[in-house]
């Protein structure tokens, strides 16, 4: 069974289109609603071909998908992909609670033994 | 056809240049797709995906350009007015065939005109905007810089023609 390790690459896509805070912010903005590329550059102090590859990051990451009309271009968010990383993270948590928990009954089993002598 | 129009510098900007090179050869890469792709796109920022012109009123002008390995993205406008080897006006204003354009960009009408200087050419690219905070915004964006780029490669291209 790999079901984290088939999904390495989506993984490895997904926090590496978050790993940066211009990317975060269009998300955060997308998750409001979808967005034109001249609504989502606004707010930025950027160059517009610098910030277009922001988005070609975060759509190759697949997180986001666009769609054309006319000279227009749309964002949305894509929320399956937003699951890969929350499922990553997830699983690491599951794992660390497993781990402490094993901890937990082993510092308790030798309690149990020193209390028993 | 005579045009009048009012250049304005608070809303409009506009780059000349002299080209060491006859007028013909000037036009040629102005207006033959395939030379357009070469110089339209400043290379440190992308390439031009697809070019097409259609040399009359009302005509299509698509130049399709991608930034790094980015999708690529349609600039589509109408022609507006061709005379050869004097001047060629279009616009983002407009689709081909004078429709009514959708888009969510900043809206510029593009006029280039060009006449012999002794053995060269005097060419002058001029942007027209709706107003003076498009201008700003253009200016902003990369827009202004990115046809300042385009021009000396167009020029650059032009003489490599010679």
């Amino acid at each position: 069974m790999v079901p984290v390790m088939g999904h390495a690459p989506a993984v490895d896509a997904a926090f590496h289109a978050l790993s940066n805070p211009t990317r975060r912010k269009v998300l955060e903005r997308l998750s409001a609603g979808p967005a034109t590329v001249s609504e989502l550059a606004a707010p930025f102090d950027m160059q517009l071909p610098s910030f277009v590859q922001h988005l070609a990051v975060l759509e190759k990451s697949r997180l986001v998908r666009s769609t054309k009309r006319g000279r227009v271009r749309t964002y949305e968010v894509v929320p399956e992909r937003i699951a890969v990383a929350e499922d990553w993270l997830s699983a690491r948590r599951r794992a660390w609670e497993a781990r402490l928990d094993r901890f937990d009954d082993y510092v308790t089993q030798l309690k149990e033994k020193e209390s028993g002598s | 056809m005579s045009t009048h129009v009012a250049f304005n510098p608070k809303l409009d900007f506009a780059i000349e240049r002299f080209i060491d090179a006859p007028t013909r050869l000037v036009w040629e890469a102005l207006t033959k797709p395939e030379h357009l792709k070469e110089w339209y796109m400043p290379r440190p920022w992308g390439r031009v995906a697809r070019a097409e012109l259609d040399l009359r009123p009302g005509g299509i002008i698509s130049i399709d350009i991608a930034v790094g390995d980015g999708p690529e993205s349609p600039n589509v406008g109408c022609v507006l007015e061709v005379v050869p080897m004097q001047r060629l006006v279009w616009t983002s204003m407009l689709f081909p065939g004078y429709r009514p354009a959708v888009f969510d960009d900043i809206p510029i009408t593009a006029i280039m005109t060009m006449e012999p200087v002794g053995a060269g050419t005097r060419y002058v690219f001029t942007a027209l905007h709706r107003d003076a905070a498009d201008l700003e915004t253009n200016k902003a964006s990369g827009f202004y810089q990115g046809t300042e780029m385009a021009i000396d490669q167009f020029v650059a291209h032009v003489l490599a023609l010679k």
